[in-house]
């Protein structure tokens, strides 16, 4: 039984590569494998050059679309997360909570769904109707303007989140988003025919985040 | 003369005719006799333990003639929402006990298995490629996951029985 509010610490890496967004990540994890009192949850967000990542669900992507698109300038990786292929660059708000879900909820169903709600709520401050739909993640109508791929061990959660602000989207027409044929994806910046930069959005996530999630944020 | 030798197997040695007479057929007497021996085994020694055993991470193992079969349980399966993957291990592979050994995805989330005994796996389930639903639909029969060898039998003193599970997933839920 949570008694109080969870605290998570927020943690802005601002521009970094995938590569060294996953070693963080990594060493968070370890962080809450290893305490023995209370667990550090922590929100990290950032920026990344452009890079295609996919899931466990490795089959529909062999070596040679690894060389496509790699060929486009664009680094690949194959990693521990849930859900299909996606696409971060700059101009795209990316989260990772590593959080403990014992001290929330156990179950990662919940958790996707919060993440849902809390990308959802931010997105109303802005004036847009966002929603769900049987694909996982935050749509407009029928374009996907937030991707969500997790991964859990323990109960403790890595990945997260990727919010279109004022990403280049010419780079998702050379995959098939998140596996959905038919269905697109938007920007804050589409949605509101302005320039939206992940900077505006950080604090408006992060006011959703601590409302959904219940939790008080500190800061470095 | 066939009946002589199943009585004569059932009195020397409980446990090593057990096989023998489960896979008879017909033989009425015979059966009755498998069922009864069955039910003594059960008390006297975990090596064919058919109850089902579980863990902490909501997996749970039933061990049949020496061979553990893996799975996740109904609060585990609820918990995760609709599985639309099973990464598991191969044929093979060598495990000790609390191993991540594969990871079920659901709602774009990939959740670790724990392997709940030490072990080599013998089996792994394929129809879950084409039908990940099984694990939700019938997480205790038609979704178990791998089946392997039992190294270390001392390890399934250590896990939850049933009661003792249904006690653990109340505590758990506060």
């Amino acid at each position: 039984m949570s008694v109080g509010k969870a605290a998570v610490k927020v943690v802005r890496l601002g521009r970094i590569s995938y590569r060294s967004a996953l070693e963080v990540q990594q060493q968070h994890i370890k962080q809450h494998m290893d305490s023995c009192s209370t667990s550090p949850n922590t929100l990290l967000l950032c920026e990344h050059e452009p890079v295609y990542t996919i899931g466990i669900r490795q089959a529909p992507y062999p070596p040679e679309e690894e060389q496509r698109l790699k060929a486009l300038g664009a680094d690949f990786f194959r990693t521990n997360r849930g859900g299909l292929i996606t696409f971060h660059g700059p101009g795209q708000l990316v989260c990772y909570p590593i959080l403990n879900l014992a001290c929330f909820k156990k179950s990662v169903r919940w958790y996707v769904c919060e993440l849902e709600r809390t990308v959802i709520k931010m997105c109303s401050t802005f004036g847009i109707e966002a929603s769900t739909s049987p694909d996982t993640g935050v749509w407009v109508g029928n374009h996907k303007i937030c991707a969500i791929g997790i991964h859990c061990g323990r109960y403790i959660t890595s990945h997260g989140l990727a919010l279109n602000c004022n990403t280049d989207m010419s780079w998702f027409d050379n995959i098939v988003p998140c596996g959905i044929v038919g269905k697109g994806v938007t920007s804050l910046s589409r949605e509101l025919g302005r320039d939206v930069p992940p900077e505006e959005a950080i604090p408006k996530l992060l006011e959703a985040f601590t409302e959904q999630f219940n939790c008080t944020l500190t800061y470095n | 003369m066939a009946m002589c030798t199943i009585l004569r197997c059932a009195s020397v040695s409980l446990t090593s005719s057990l096989p023998r007479l489960s896979n008879r057929n017909a033989v009425t007497p015979g059966r009755l006799l498998a069922r009864t021996c069955y039910k003594r085994t059960l008390s006297t020694t975990t090596r064919f333990c058919a109850a089902l055993k579980f863990t902490d991470k909501h997996e749970w193992v039933r061990v049949d003639s020496g061979v553990a079969t893996v799975g996740i349980s109904n609060f585990a399966q609820e918990a995760l929402g609709d599985v639309v993957y099973c990464g598991l291990p191969e044929v093979g592979t060598k495990l000790a006990q609390s191993d991540e050994f594969g990871a079920l995805e659901s709602v774009k989330a990939a959740s670790e298995l724990y392997c709940p005994l030490t072990g080599e796996v013998t089996d792994v389930n394929d129809a879950l490629a084409d039908n990940p639903g099984l694990v939700n639909k019938s997480c205790y029969k038609d979704g178990w996951l791998i089946k392997m060898t039992v190294s270390v039998p001392e390890e399934l003193d250590g896990l939850m029985d049933e009661a003792a599970y249904e006690r653990y997933i109340k505590s758990i839920e506060d």
